[in-house]
């Protein structure tokens, strides 16, 4: 949509133009000098631990952006995919652990781990699909009327249903594993670092730049990123928009499912295991702009590193008040993310 | 080509065509002239499948495309080009081309699209890593009109190309029309530049609230008394 700003308009633009730069600078600034206090006062450890954990938030972010920008959902039913995944990956892992124990064999031991994260993925990615048909597709062809507030009740819904579901059929037991490779820990930069956590950061980096591959030079890719930035124009050059809503909602659901598979070994599988991943993925998204994918991998390290500077040094118990407070400021300064977000349609709607 | 038969379409309760008949054979160069909100707009929108019609029937090649969505409609042939475009802005010049080319799975083919509107808009091989939401409006209408080449079309869509742009642009872009027209591709053109456009069309429909009121050779319907008097102001 083209404007032509003048006079008192073009001012108030221009000044928003440079709040939201000059918010921008202070959270990156922030989070940095939070990086280099953590590495300085309380050693590598911390830092290293919170960049494993900011690919995490990255990758449910990342999912969490998708759906927001393509389908225009509030997806508050994010969280319990990561629940799905952290309970396929136990359910798939923990037989084959035991198997192995009266069976070792190498080879099978090094790729179980990966078997289960694999599985957890897949069942992530039909799961979507399967919620996209079956709730979003009748939505979207019998009103586009107040979408966005109607798919943020029935995402709610959602999480409601498949948290109590887990409940019913599974009971509230914490299922977890302690680790899923029997390695020592890897020295680096004289710290020990799990190889779990190792594998868990890899994982992320590698899914989010195959992402990227993706959206960036593949048809497909191109397609959805057509679709988030223009649904008419998508269809003339003949873009099937189901096809596309689906693959992302599967894509996204996939995500999470993925990030709570690989993070087993730190959040055990139980019934609402997904919350806070959720939390910490809204204030992700909310902080860098709606819908904006770039943003929001940049955002998975900025909210841990602030997330994990906080547990350092003001209390555990402050972990979730602080990204909050920042990201409230943010929004009062910026409010539409410190990299902007265009997201079509949430007004027209 | 295209035939429209007795087409009725609207949106909710506002019915904006009334049994609106025209027809488009192979390779001519047909214009559907009017007053804004006659409804020009609505019939390609309808074509194009991006409105689905209350009643009648679209034919294209024969077949029924009546309730087709607008997908599908794209891949069997026909490019609908909007009056607002509809381009990608966040993407580049090259992105958009080859979304043209979404339905496309031969990159021979592709590449002959991609060499095919280079070579009819020079400008555009030049943008062609740019955002096109940073192009001016020339050539974002070059664009639209390249995207939607891209897919080889049968049958092009035209809406309102000249809108917004300054005599001597839009000038070109009737150009390349006619370019386009020469290189074998049929086109159904919407046009409030009644003067140009009948100078350039075979024949052309006067639209008028949503019937039309109107229909015959270009060269014949400049001289009629109704088209000088409203459109032409002579």
């Amino acid at each position: 949509m083209e404007r032509t700003l003048t006079g008192p308009s073009m001012r108030s633009a221009i000044w928003a133009k440079i709040g939201q730069n000059l918010v921008a600078s202070i959270v990156i600034g922030g989070s940095v000098a939070a990086g280099i206090a953590l590495a300085v006062l309380a050693g590598p450890a911390q830092l290293i631990n919170s960049i494993v954990t900011g690919g995490m938030w990255a990758l449910m972010s990342v999912g969490l952006a998708l759906v927001f920008g393509v389908m225009n959902i509030p997806h508050f039913a994010h969280g319990e995919s990561f629940m799905v995944g952290a309970y396929v990956a136990y359910f798939v892992f923990t037989p084959l652990h035991k198997y192995l124990k009266t069976n070792p064999n190498a080879f099978l031991s090094t790729m179980a781990p990966f078997i289960a994260i694999l599985a957890a993925t897949l069942v992530g990615f039909v799961l979507g699909v399967i919620i996209e048909k079956l709730i979003f597709y009748p939505l979207r062809r019998r009103t586009r009327a107040q979408w966005v507030m109607n798919t943020f009740l029935i995402t709610v819904g959602i999480s409601f249903i498949m948290t109590n579901g887990a409940t019913l059929v599974l009971g509230p037991n914490f299922r977890g594993i302690p680790r899923y490779w029997d390695v020592d820990p890897i020295k680096f930069l004289g710290v020990r670092i799990a190889f779990d956590r190792i594998v868990a950061f890899a994982i992320a980096i590698v899914t989010i730049a195959a992402f990227w591959f993706f959206l960036h030079s593949t048809q497909t890719g191109r397609a959805i990123r057509a679709v988030a930035q223009d649904e008419d124009g998508a269809q003339m050059v003949g873009i099937d928009l189901n096809f596309i809503h689906s693959l992302t909602f599967g894509l996204a659901t996939a995500m999470a499912a993925l990030a709570g598979a690989s993070l087993l070994f730190m959040f055990q599988a139980y019934p609402t295991v997904g919350l806070k991943p959720l939390y910490f993925a809204w204030y992700v998204v909310m902080l860098v702009g709606l819908g904006n994918i770039g943003g929001a991998i940049i955002g998975g390290f900025i909210v841990a590193l602030l997330q994990t500077a906080t547990q350092q040094f003001i209390g555990i118990a402050w972990e979730d008040v602080i990204p909050t407070i920042v990201m409230i400021l943010v929004l009062l300064l910026a409010p539409s993310g410190i990299f902007g977000s265009e997201v079509k349609g949430v007004h027209e709607q | 080509m295209l035939e429209v038969k007795d087409l009725n379409a609207g949106y909710d309760f506002l019915q904006v065509l009334w049994d609106v008949s025209l027809h488009v054979s192979e390779g001519e160069f047909v214009a559907l002239i009017g007053p804004n909100g006659a409804g020009k707009t609505t019939t390609l929108r309808t074509i194009a499948g991006l409105l689905s019609p209350m009643s009648g029937e679209i034919l294209f090649k024969g077949k029924p495309i009546t309730h087709l969505p607008a997908h599908k409609v794209s891949r069997i042939g026909i490019s609908y080009i909007s009056e607002s475009l509809n381009l990608f802005p966040k993407m580049t010049v090259r992105e958009n081309l080859l979304l043209g080319a979404y339905a496309v799975r031969d990159r021979k083919r592709i590449s002959e699209s991609l060499d095919f509107v280079f070579d009819l808009f020079p400008r555009l091989a030049e943008r062609s890593s740019q955002l096109a939401g940073t192009l001016s409006g020339g050539e974002r209408k070059m664009l639209a009109i390249a995207r939607g080449m891209m897919s080889n079309p049968e049958l092009l869509l035209v809406d309102e190309p000249s809108l917004g742009l300054a005599p001597k642009l839009a000038q070109r872009v009737f150009d390349a029309l006619q370019e386009l027209r020469r290189r074998g591709v049929t086109i159904l053109l919407v046009e409030q530049n009644v003067n140009i456009t009948l100078e350039i069309t075979d024949r052309a429909y006067v639209l008028e609230q949503g019937r039309i009121v109107l229909e015959g050779k270009s060269s014949e319907l400049s001289q009629n008394e109704h088209v000088k008097h409203v459109y032409l102001g002579i």
